[in-house]
């Protein structure tokens, strides 16, 4: 007994290899079809996954997105934040760094003793390592930094509406006034940015304490925090009930426009790549059903020579899996460079390969052989001689 | 006798002619799904963006710096130059006010306000500083062309959220920010007193909403532009100007300086719809005003619009390259299995060029038919996905369906090539002896 199913199993794989033997052609076809749904599929799957994290990501173009105020900040200003508050801020939202600016805002004079023009502008204090919004490139390269006929001091970034009305040059040296506190530094420029920055001067945090004769203390905190938006809720969350003091506030026009925008592009995103993945799993099942029904031919023999139904249907199925496993590797292996390519095009990075992504790919494209090959069942009811006159 | 012999073809083997049409439907459809939504996504996007509020600001050449700090103004009412409001229907004149989606005229007093309502209503407790937002809420403009056109804050701030309602244009209501009305106890029913110096004089407005921005309008009064004109004394004038237009991503040539462009280049620049050839036209038709693109958002919305274009496009082009494998392997495999049909066919006298032309005719055939079947049902499903994602169904294009047919007939000529050449090769003898 044992003996004999030992015989029959070895049989079953013999003719299984002859199955995939007697025609290159078709084979490669085959290969051919399951291969390139596979390969779509993890990388589109891939891809899914990391978009949704990378446009996370580019939102932070927006620039700051949660703000720290005083309690009861009154519309007067003077309330401030003592600057024990920026180490109790989480600087981490999960593997994301969150980029933090502190900032003091006091209204002084600035004078330019170059072109004796002088005029009051808020000077915003701020700790230049923790400058979170971009100077555009204009102004580092225009820098004064390292050239030897300009006098050494704190350097102050000059916003570009100030700059004009002031004439001020880069390089050259303003003075900023309140009261009796008088600071100097050298001026860089700013360019426009259509922000409040255009109208303001930014130098050193402590520079802007002792002209406003307040050490120690910040006006706000701006944060950019990344992530979906329902991780930026409970991070505000979690940040105001670690500091009660305090009053934690999205900035209203950036979270809910990118929450908006955010669940747009998942939602298309998704959209997309589920048509894209059924149509392509409905399209390789047509053009497997399609090889499938030309093998009536070897169902008509297999029965001629005493094969039962269920056992030319296994036969058949187990050929259909077996190309599936093959072509899900080869696509599945196809779709790591396919993914790595697209993320590098689209966000410059590439993608990061999931690993849960290739055994799904895998399973899917086995699922897919076996189902095309189903239509063989038709063929119990052929009787193999009408095969054989070629009637069928 | 060559139609006969297609139409034969065609009347034998119907399953598999279907099944073959299925496939190359199915992936036409996956083409044309993933192309009709990727081609109609940039504009939607675009406006999508447009949640995010305005991106150009326009504010008074003449000017005097703002002493803005958190979003409030600190100069006096009698410093800085002012803009005429009446010079903003010309907005609409421009090239491209199609693109402008509002815009919303601001004018800012600093006030003192006192709800007349609470018992306690001189102290000094529930005299808040506050200060007057004069805008905009849906106001209607009379373009010089005779038409009107309805616009304001909702357009240029779409996150401004308002319980209750939005005052009514040029009436004596206001909607007062959420921190202010808490600070001085006015409710949505109230009176509100408001004045710009001293306690003598005052105008009393109605309190019909609640506003909650997030920013420094929660603790500002916002009231139609005309009154903020009366009490601030300066009527018709505002001094900040808010635009939301459509723009398109900027790229290097954008960021060009237009003066140093060739007339050429000058043109094409100010038919595109950078941000900042719209903030030239606007400078063009506002005399005395300074157009600023507003960076944070612009930028922003331009690199990201540009990523998920991308993302898009890539993700249309593996589609397309699985559709095409797929129907490739179909129509190879179709051929693959018909050797003896072509042994017969050359046994009889055909030759290897007439048995080619006949079998790519019936794959032709079948790809015209397929393509369109699958062009339609791209066209159904990119609908369902633009309705439910944008609420908007993305136009059928014509280009869209030829670029489908095409592909069709491509691919299953490419796939059938291979096949094809090998057949001519065929030894008729040997394929009809079965070996």
């Amino acid at each position: 007994m044992t003996s004999s199913r030992a015989t029959n199993r070895a049989m079953f794989w013999r003719i299984i290899r002859r199955l995939f033997g007697a025609n290159p052609g078709r084979l490669f076809v085959m290969l051919l079809a399951l291969g390139a749904g596979a390969a779509v599929t993890a990388a589109l799957l891939n891809l899914q996954v990391d978009a949704k994290r990378r446009l996370t990501t580019e939102f932070r173009a927006f620039g700051a997105n949660v703000i720290v105020l005083p309690k009861h900040a009154s519309l007067s200003g003077s309330e401030t934040l003592p600057e024990s508050t920026i180490p109790s801020v989480p600087r981490n939202l999960g593997n994301a760094p969150v980029t933090m600016t502190a900032s003091l805002h006091v209204i002084a004079t600035v004078l330019s003793p170059q072109s004796g023009k002088s005029l009051s502008a808020v000077v915003a204090g701020k700790n230049p390592r923790l400058i979170g919004w971009v100077a555009p490139a204009n102004a580092t390269s225009l820098a004064p930094l390292g050239s030897p006929a300009i006098p050494a001091g704190p350097i102050c970034m000059v916003g570009g509406r100030i700059g004009e009305q002031l004439r001020v040059e880069q390089g050259s040296s303003i003075t900023l006034s309140n009261g009796d506190q008088k600071e100097t530094c050298v001026a860089a420029g700013l360019g426009e940015s259509g922000g409040p920055e255009d109208d303001q001067i930014v130098t050193d945090v402590r520079a802007a304490q002792r002209l406003a004769g307040l050490p120690g203390r910040i006006s706000l905190i701006e944060l950019t925090v990344p992530g979906s938006p329902g991780e930026i809720q409970s991070y505000i969350a979690d940040l105001q009930h670690r500091l009660p003091d305090v009053d934690v506030r999205p900035i209203r026009q950036f979270t809910e426009g990118e929450a908006k925008i955010y669940n747009r592009i998942s939602g298309l995103l998704t959209a997309t790549v589920g048509i894209v993945l059924v149509l392509t799993g409905l399209c390789v099942m047509a053009a497997m059903t399609n090889v499938a029904m030309e093998r009536k031919m070897d169902v008509g023999l297999m029965k001629a020579i005493g094969g039962s139904m269920r056992r030319v249907l296994r036969l058949f199925l187990a050929e259909a899996a077996l190309l599936g496993l093959a072509g899900g590797i080869i696509g599945a292996a196809a779709g790591i460079f396919l993914s790595i390519g697209l993320g590098k095009a689209v966000f410059g990075v590439a993608a990061r390969p999931r690993l849960i992504v290739y055994p799904v790919t895998v399973a899917i494209t086995i699922i897919v052989a076996i189902i095309s090959a189903f239509p063989l069942r038709r063929l119990a009811s052929i009787r193999p001689a009408s095969v054989f006159r070629g009637e069928a | 006798m060559f139609l006969r012999i297609v139409a034969d073809s065609f009347g034998r083997r119907p399953r598999h002619k279907l099944l073959t049409g299925a496939a190359l439907a199915l992936g036409m459809g996956v083409a044309t799904a993933a192309l009709s939504v990727s081609l109609d996504v940039g504009d939607r996007l675009a406006k999508e963006f447009r949640s995010l509020g305005a991106n150009l600001l326009v504010t008074p050449q003449a000017d005097s710096l703002p002493l803005e700090i958190g979003g409030v103004d600190y100069r006096p009412v009698n410093a800085g130059a002012y803009l005429p409001e009446a010079d903003l229907p010309k907005l609409k004149t421009i090239f491209w006010h199609n693109n402008i989606i509002g815009f919303s005229p601001v004018l800012e007093v600093p006030i003192e306000a006192w709800s007349p309502a609470s018992k306690s209503s001189l102290t000094s407790a529930v005299v808040g500083n506050s200060s007057l937002i004069g805008t905009w809420a849906q106001h209607k403009v009379t373009i010089p062309d005779g038409t009107t056109y309805v616009t304001g804050v909702r357009e240029t701030n779409p996150w401004w959220d308002v319980k209750g309602q939005w005052f009514g244009e040029d009436s004596l209501q206001c909607v007062v920010g959420v921190n202010l009305s808490k600070r001085i106890g006015a409710k949505i029913g109230d009176d509100l007193n408001v004045s710009s110096g001293g306690h003598t004089k005052w105008v009393t407005l109605k309190v019909v909403g609640v506003l909650s921005s997030g920013g420094s309008e929660d603790d500002a009064v916002v009231v139609p532009i005309s009154v903020a004109q009366q009490i601030a004394g300066k009527p018709g004038e505002y001094r900040k100007l808010y635009v939301s237009a459509l723009t398109k991503p900027e790229d290097a040539f954008a960021k060009r300086d237009p003066k140093s462009m060739s007339a050429d280049e000058f043109e094409r620049w100010s038919c595109s719809p950078y941000v900042s050839s719209i903030a030239h036209s606007i400078k063009q038709v506002l005399p005395g005003a300074d157009v600023r693109v507003i960076r944070r958002v612009a930028e922003g919305e331009g690199a990201i619009l540009t990523r998920v274009r991308m993302l898009l496009w890539l993700v249309t082009g593996a589609a397309l390259l699985a559709a095409a494998l797929a129907v490739g392997a179909s129509s190879a495999a179709s051929v693959i299995e018909r050797r003896t049909e072509i042994g017969l066919m050359k046994a009889l006298g055909a030759a290897s060029g007439t048995v080619g032309f006949l079998l790519a005719a019936e794959q032709l055939l079948l790809a015209f038919v397929g393509g369109g079947i699958g062009y339609a049902l791209g066209i159904v499903l990119a609908r369902l996905v633009g309705e439910k994602i944008f609420g908007a169904a993305p136009e059928p294009s014509l280009m869209v369906f030829f670029v489908i047919i095409a592909l069709a007939a491509g691919v299953t000529i490419l796939g059938s090539a291979l096949p094809l050449r090998r057949a001519s090769r065929y030894e008729p003898a040997l394929i009809l002896r079965g070996e």
